[in-house]
């Protein structure tokens, strides 16, 4: 069955299960951005996510049953505007890292104000490993080296590293 | 019975394990590895609860999985 | 216009900007807020870089940082500052909801407000002890401490012991301490009056227009909540004027919840208010809190018919203002604030990034604490995802919060990012960006995620709606107009109602 303004070989609907398949192209669309706008409906959807070539596919299954045709476009609809917002954002969010991280640095900065005598007294300041997401702490020779050499144990976790190594490069 | 397939790029083995932990009270799981994907064999009372529990069950590993690729 | 249409677009004459089409015109603006109104012809000339640098169009463009080879940087770093000034100290909005009891039910309520018999949602002294310890660790060197409900006044007690307490701990902090009320005056007496203005608490209600608009809307049992709420405004403002205080400065402000009933009446809703000596008005759309959605097939509309509402209101309101009748809208004061003056008035809710958290906090009447009104409200619609701490003294002492704790938390780190306009879609290119504002919690309830989709968001319509409005007016010609907006902006101190260290 055809929706109403979405090409037929991006979008299945199956009105028997009450559900939509979409096929969202990887170099448009980022996982992230896809993981981003598929979290926004899982109140109101079964949402399923899968890999069968080189494109993903999602499909959004309606938890109640019988939904119009309405309905269904409407849903879709908003997912394919959702996905788009995601995947804006997170290019806007790179550009203007800095920026952003300026801003909210100050806003909170302004509203913690500097630390009493007793947070300090509980701060660890042993030379224990903590979370440096910017790779402040790191050494060049360490963080060149990680970057030559993609950590491939987890193919999710492994892609994590790369584009946060990707970020942390870029001036 | 009714199957769900997760895909290995795109759901966390972690989350896929946790949500199992958690929905074991509500049916029977049989789990099974394939080269692409975790597969779920679901069995409960009737096909309709099935979808349901299906449908619950991958959304619950999906927001493992999201909450797990931001730490 | 059509774009197309510029087919030497220059990428050296201009500094970075947005541009909008308004009323016929184009409208610019850059990054430190500067605006210029221009025919079509001027624009095509400044985007293809074709101004005639002894020209008069060259020297507004230069004037206000538009153009590149005369661009000056620390005239924009000293525009950007003062629109940021807000960033730099913590929240001084503190609302403490004492009480969820309300005598009245108002159909758009979004307070969730609880029946009289209730009691078990008031505020009681031991928490409201810990709420004003907790007002005065914020970073912000003024505070305002604002009661809320229900209605406020049922549980008076807790009212003054806030201000009591509150009152002898600024005698060692020092800070510009004030204290506001949003109550519907239904309860007010003259001893409750008299303790009010004696401790210089600002009072604030609402009145939905007229009588019979007013009483439809917010029912209060065998009795006319509009008689009894002009009435107390009326005597609140002889109070005031009995002291000595200039009644243009102080007075009771009202405000007003739109519905779908008040649309066709903006001529009434703006007459009672004038009659009532107001000076402002609030013509703020329904929200999609609280009881909204049960009632929302009964209040609701489309946007586009408020923007309508908005400026035959507006409008009426200026013709108001030509005869000598001081009033103001004052979505258009904050809005006018940072395009004419370049000052942020610091509403909260329209500021990037918006003040969850880090401008203002909300304390329910349990010791919970939110992020702001509108995730409290949330919250007792069953959502608690801006719950970011508790004081309650019966909470666990681990899971008691602290000011930093609360600050560093992670929901109020998210918000400050979702409600940053440099990191939103849209926003980032929109023209409005340097005086607009967006409400993570209302993209949170409307659309699912705190980031939002702004091209589907009312709140968005609506906030464009009016800034196209008041820059069609900007740039009408009419510089009677021009001089009322400009007027608007101007922001006189009540030092009255700041209470000092000495009192």
């Amino acid at each position: 069955m055809d929706v109403q303004g979405f090409p037929s070989d991006l979008l299945t609907v199956d009105l028997g299960a009450s559900s939509v398949t979409l096929r969202v192209d990887p170099a448009t669309y980022s996982l992230d951005a896809l993981y981003g706008a598929a979290y926004i409906f899982i109140d109101r959807c079964f949402v399923l996510l899968d890999k069968p070539d080189a494109s993903y596919r999602v499909t959004l299954a309606w938890k109640k049953r019988e939904p119009t045709t309405d309905e269904l476009r409407a849903l879709v609809g908003e997912f394919a505007n959702e996905l788009l917002s995601c995947a804006w954002r997170a290019k806007i969010s790179e550009d203007s890292r800095a920026l952003i991280e300026s801003v909210t640095a100050q806003a909170l900065g302004g509203a913690m104000g500097p630390p009493t005598l007793e947070e300090l007294e509980k701060f660890d300041f042993s030379d224990e490993t903590f979370e440096d997401p910017l790779g402040i702490a790191m050494s060049w020779e360490e963080k060149h080296r990680k970057k030559a050499q993609p950590d491939d144990a987890n193919p999710v976790d492994g892609a994590k590293v790369t584009e946060a190594t990707a970020t942390r490069e870029k001036p | 019975m009714t199957e769900l397939r997760l895909h290995r790029e795109l759901y966390q083995a972690a989350a896929l394990e946790q949500a199992l932990g958690l929905f074991a009270p509500h049916g029977t799981f049989v789990r099974k590895e394939e080269p692409s994907h975790w597969v779920v064999e679901i069995t409960a009372r009737t096909l309709e609860r099935e979808r349901r529990i299906a449908g619950e069950l991958g959304n619950y590993a999906l927001g493992l999985t999201v909450k797990g690729r931001k730490r | 216009m059509n774009l197309v249409q510029l087919r030497n677009r220059s990428t050296t004459f201009a500094m970075p900007f947005r541009h909008r089409q308004v009323d016929g015109k184009v409208l610019i603006t850059n990054t430190e807020g500067n605006f210029l109104l221009m025919s079509q012809e001027d624009f095509a000339r400044f985007a293809e870089g074709a101004v005639p640098k002894e020209s008069e169009l060259y020297r507004r463009l230069a004037e206000r940082n538009f153009v590149r080879a005369e661009l000056d940087t620390r005239k924009m770093a000293e525009r950007l500052r003062a629109r940021k000034t807000f960033l730099h100290a913590g929240p001084n909005l503190h609302i403490a909801v004492v009480t969820l009891r309300c005598n009245e039910t108002c159909v758009y309520c979004h307070a969730s407000r609880a029946d009289m018999s209730a009691t078990h949602t008031d505020m009681s002294k031991e928490t409201a002890a810990r709420v004003v310890d907790l007002v005065f660790e914020s970073t912000n060197p003024s505070v305002t401490i604002e009661f809320q409900g229900g209605e406020p006044l049922v549980n008076f007690d807790v009212v003054k012991h806030i201000i009591e307490v509150a009152r002898e701990k600024n005698k060692t902090a020092g800070k510009g301490l004030e204290f506001t009320m949003v109550s519907n005056l239904s309860l007010m007496d003259e001893e409750k009056l008299a303790y009010l203005v004696d401790n210089r608490v600002q009072i604030c209600t609402s009145i939905d227009g007229p009588e019979h608009l007013h009483d439809k809307q917010r029912k209060l049992p065998g009795l006319s909540a509009h008689q009894k709420a002009t009435y107390w405004i009326r005597r609140i403002n002889d109070a005031y004027a009995k002291m000595g205080l200039d009644p243009t400065l102080y007075h009771v402000e009202a405000l007003l919840t739109t519905t779908r009933e008040t649309l066709p009446r903006w001529k009434e809703v703006v007459d009672t208010y004038a009659d009532l000596g107001c000076r402002a008005l609030f013509l703020r759309p329904v929200d999609p809190f609280g009881f909204a959605d049960r009632t929302a097939p009964r209040v609701e509309y489309p946007r586009l018919e408020y923007l309508e509402f908005y400026r035959s209101a507006v409008d009426y309101i200026l013709e108001l203002n030509k005869r000598g009748v001081e009033i103001l809208e004052r979505f258009a004061a904050i809005f006018l604030t940072k395009i004419l003056g370049g000052q942020d008035p610091n509403f909260l809710d329209i500021r990037s990034p918006c003040g969850a958290g880090i401008g203002q906090i909300a304390y329910n009447y349990d010791g919970k604490v939110f992020t702001c009104d509108e995730g409290r409200m949330l919250h007792e619609m069953g959502d608690s995802t801006f719950l970011i701490g508790n004081v309650s003294p019966s909470a666990e002492t681990t899971a008691r919060s602290n000011y930093r704790e609360m600050m560093t938390h992670e929901t109020v780190r998210a918000l400050a990012i979702a409600s940053n306009l440099d990191a939103q879609p849209d926003c980032v290119n929109c023209t409005y960006q340097p005086y607009c504002g967006v409400c993570p919690v209302h993209n949170h309830k409307t659309q699912g995620s705190i980031f939002g989709r702004m091209r589907e968001s009312s709140l968005c319509m609506v906030h464009k709606g009016i800034q196209d409005y008041l820059f069609s007016k900007i740039g009408g010609g009419d510089l009677e107009t021009l001089e009322i907006l400009r007027r608007w902006t101007t922001v006189r101190d009540r030092t009255h109602f700041l209470q000092t260290c000495a009192t």
